[in-house]
């Protein structure tokens, strides 16, 4: 395209110099002059050096129009091929926000009527030679009313050197200087927010005061091959306007389009097409974001969530000391293809609840009550089946003697051990994977797979290598009657898991919710006992199949009465402790920075241990609370334990998917938030509350 | 006459509202129609199942259709395939009263004066088939394959101009499309963007 461009120009070029009838200076249709061109600028002489404007004005008979840059479903832009002496250099020309006309048959056009100056920065070389300069230019345009006709001109100024540059033609210039469209202020990238679905792009205009304006339009500028269709208007339950843009045809990774935010008086130009991953950025980006996704996903390894899993692994690893290498090394890979089966599950699923139009977030499944209700099911099933309850070949069926396990029933056994260890995992945002995730989810299908594969490789490395170096082994404590002991008593670290699990619940859903899951649990627990007691392997089958349905019975319909009924009727509460802390809303942030205060926004929710762990240990610590009120930094809360849709569009707007995430909004600079890492300290907190501080108050 | 104006903004009210869920997608069945031509005979679509037809919405006024006639670049086209056994559609979607709207003898006399290598130059005046089609601009092309599926929408070339001189040097789209689909390739350049004055449909 850009050679076709560059060889039309060239032709036109040609064809105008040399012999092309379109070329003529008056354009008459029907006795009139269609269109007048002159061109002009804002300077009465031009200095050596200096740039300044250049306009070619057009003005068109009544009823006709000329195109805008992108003339929408007919049309072509007028053009501007300069003919300057050796050593100017012109710029491109800055196109006046056009109006967007309709023509009948759902065509919509975006030209000028009556008058329009096309404004070109024109610079001259640092010499000059004589006392004046002779400026020329051909344009070339489509005049359209009804009919199209084509016209252009030959357009000349000649201007005095001189030096300084005296202004000439100001009303004039000023006049279409303020129609040019301004470039979005430093915080506008979170008034809007683009969403690309298959057939279309959402563009969500969150800043409340363009929403307001019951005009605002958006003219796109695709590129090609890059087509869209006309933008629709929606407006939003909560204030915000949405344009949707039907894409008919886009290069892949198609994220964004350039285009102009048209309100009343005033027009934000919203830059250039945005792709996913333009070639450069994307080898070295994506390796980087791979990398700290390996390292987060190593992380996760030493999060306290998933620190009973991986005591039960290391154990497991003890257990298998005394087989043969090769089998140990199985069941590393094994273990490892567990950890990668998950994620890459995982990843599948957010693949397709993105492409559904859901909005997904890291650690989602814990907002969803559900999945947690079935956690705390296979967390206890696993703590009795620790205590030996009940037996199954899972997981660590090997240490109660029963040598006739098979090895494909140890792999399959440490396999289901890698998917739990990662179930476990994901709600803990580790530091480096909240941002690679930030970076993963506004990404392309294949580049989340590839992101999740890097956080599995992550997890499993340990393993693996452990299992492929077994002589590493020798250092843990040879197998015998004691592990049946650690064993228990690793049951007991699943059951401190199901009490957070049950802490979750409660906090989202009231006591009376987190006692029907516990009376379901308990229906479960004696379900188990039943099986492991009476449906053993020396049983007869009947006995068994008795035993079974009761099982069975029991525990679906414990399930349909508390879960199903009783636990769905139960209301969403969230209990944080917010004594000290108002609850976050956008609207109050702005509000307190309005007032000259600065805010701090913790972004937490009553699942994420990390942020537990920040808030005992840091943000509620003597010296970090008496920082706050020292330096008067309003502290907000932003609770995301039920994903609030206002809380999860903030993170979003930080490139986060999850919690936690600390934001400083110094009142000195509202417009430039700092983020806080994800695991804080204490010195860190106290430097960041004193740089926001109001400089008075720093004073003792 | 109060009742096609009624039709009329239905019809733009209905396309306007269902916007490009309604348009005909490259890929999949172009839709069935059946148009006056020139020489008083009805055409429809459906005839030339089996072969390769080509749409190209025409207006003898637009300097975008004059550029690739006075050119013989269009005549040059519709001769080549159409001897290939392709059916080559010249659609008129001007509304009465607009410019390049063209009565049965018009047309005729178009067709002649041009030396068209068209099949059939067919008569839309309401617009029907254009807004069926979704069709914008003059010129506006489209190839539909032997199954019946569109595999082509869009511009004539790479060039979005007004200027014959441009035509040499430039990528025909339809071409191209015929003789990749004719090849057994799939279709590169499959949607571009039309180009050209609008289709001067009935308000």
């Amino acid at each position: 395209m850009i050679f076709s461009l560059r060889y039309r120009s060239l032709a036109l070029s040609l064809s105008a110099l040399l012999l092309c009838p379109l070329a003529a200076h008056s354009q008459k249709y029907q006795g009139r002059e269609l269109v007048e061109a002159r061109l002009l600028a804002d300077v009465a002489a031009v200095a050596p050096g200096q740039p300044f404007t250049a306009g070619l004005l057009l003005e068109m008979v009544p009823g006709w129009h000329t195109y805008w840059q992108f003339p929408g479903d007919a049309g072509i832009p007028t053009e501007i091929n300069w003919q300057l002496p050796p050593g100017w250099k012109a710029g491109p020309i800055q196109w006046p926000v056009p109006l967007k006309l309709d023509e009948p048959g759902d065509i919509q056009i975006y030209g000028y009527h009556d008058e329009v100056l096309l404004l070109v920065s024109l610079t001259p070389p640092l010499k000059i030679a004589g006392a004046s300069v002779h400026l020329a230019a051909q344009a070339d345009w489509l005049v359209c009313e009804k009919i199209c006709i084509p016209g252009g001109a030959k357009v000349q100024l000649d201007l005095p050197v001189g030096a300084p540059a005296t202004p000439a033609n100001t009303e004039l210039f000023a006049k279409y200087q303020e129609r040019l469209p301004r470039s979005l202020p430093e915080s506008g990238g979170a008034a809007l927010h683009w969403d690309r679905q298959p057939n279309e792009l959402k563009l969500t205009i969150l800043d409340r005061s363009l929403a307001r304006s019951s005009s605002l339009d958006f003219f796109p500028l695709p590129e090609a091959p890059t087509i869209t269709g006309h933008p629709r208007r929606s407006q939003a339950k909560d204030g915000s306007v949405v344009f949707t843009i039907p894409v008919e045809s886009a290069p892949p990774g198609l994220q964004s389009l350039g285009g102009l935010l048209v309100a009343e008086d005033l027009a934000f130009s919203l830059g250039k097409e945005a792709l996913t991953a333009t070639p450069k950025t994307a080898s070295d980006g994506l390796l980087k974001l791979l990398l700290f996704g390996f390292i987060g996903g190593f992380i996760l390894n030493l999060m306290p969530c998933v620190l009973p899993v991986i005591s039960l692994k290391i154990f497991g690893f003890i257990q298998h000391a005394g087989d043969s290498r090769g089998r140990i090394f199985g069941n590393g890979l094994a273990f490892t293809a567990g950890i990668f089966a998950w994620f890459i599950g995982l990843a599948l699923l957010m693949v397709g609840l993105k492409s559904a139009g859901h909005e997904i977030t890291w650690a989602f499944q814990f907002t969803n009550p559900y999945f947690v209700v079935a956690m705390s099911a296979v967390v206890l099933v696993f703590a009795l089946n620790l205590f030996g309850v009940f037996e199954i070949t899972l997981p660590a069926a090997a240490t109660t003697g029963l040598l006739g396990w098979s090895a494909r029933e140890g792999y399959a056994g440490s396999f289901f051990q890698g998917v739990f260890a990662t179930v476990l995992a994901t709600p803990c945002t580790a530091p480096y994977l909240g941002t690679a995730l930030g970076f993963a989810f506004a990404q392309s299908a294949g580049i989340i797979l590839l992101m999740f594969v890097a956080i599995a490789a992550g997890m499993g490395a340990p393993y693996l290598l452990l299992s492929a170096q077994p002589a590493w082994l020798r250092f843990v404590p040879r197998p015998g009657p004691w592990m049946v002991r650690v064993k228990q008593f690793m049951g007991f670290l699943l059951l401190a898991t199901l009490l957070f699990l049950l802490w979750v619940i409660g906090v989202a859903r009231g006591i009376d919710a987190a006692i029907w899951v516990s009376a379901f649990l308990l229906a479960l627990s004696i379900g188990c006992w039943l099986f492991g007691s009476f449906s053993t392997p020396a049983a007869s089958g009947k006995q068994r199949g008795i035993v079974l349905g009761l099982v069975l019975v029991l525990v679906l319909s414990s399930g349909l009465y508390c879960i199903g009924q009783k636990f769905r009727a139960s209301k969403i509460a969230s209990s944080l402790t917010m004594e000290g802390w108002i609850p976050f809303s956008p609207e109050r942030v702005q509000n307190e920075l309005a007032q000259g205060h600065s805010v701090f926004v913790d972004f937490t929710a009553a699942w994420c241990i990390t942020c537990k762990f920040n808030e005992a240990s840091v943000l509620e610590s003597a010296a970090v609370k008496s920082a706050f009120a020292r330096y008067g930094i309003v502290k907000m809360k932003a609770d995301w334990t039920n994903a609030d849709p206002v809380v999860t569009k903030t993170l979003k707007q930080f490139d986060r998917v999850g919690v936690p995430l600390y934001v400083l909004y110094p009142a000195t600079a509202p417009n430039q938030p700092i983020v806080l890492p994800e695991l804080l300290t204490q010195a860190l907190v106290l430097n960041h509350l004193q740089s926001a501080a109001p400089k008075v108050a720093a004073s003792p | 006459m109060k009742t096609k104006l009624l039709l009329l903004t239905l019809t733009t009210l209905c396309t306007g509202a269902l916007g490009a869920a309604e348009a005909p997608k490259v890929g999949a069945p172009a839709p069935n129609f059946s148009l006056p031509a020139a020489d008083g005979k009805t055409h429809s679509l459906g005839d030339f199942k089996g072969k390769y037809v080509v749409l190209e919405w025409f207006n003898p006024g637009c300097p975008f259709v004059q550029k690739h006639y006075k050119s013989d670049n269009m005549q040059t086209l519709q001769k080549e395939f159409t001897a290939k056994g392709v059916a080559w559609l010249t659609i008129d979607s001007s509304a009465p009263g607009t410019q390049g709207n063209l009565t049965a003898e018009e047309a005729k006399k178009q067709m002649s004066e041009l030396k068209m290598g068209s099949t059939a130059l067919l008569l839309d005046p309401d617009g029907k088939v254009g807004h069926e089609y979704h069709a914008t601009n003059t010129p506006h092309m489209f190839v539909v394959d032997p199954a019946g599926k569109l595999i082509y929408e869009g511009a004539i070339d790479s060039n979005a101009s007004y200027d014959p001189a441009d035509i040499k040097g430039s990528t025909n789209y339809v071409k191209a499309a015929l003789e990749e689909s004719m090849a057994g390739k799939p279709v590169a350049n499959a949607e571009t963007k039309a180009y050209g004055c609008s289709i001067k449909y009935a308000h």
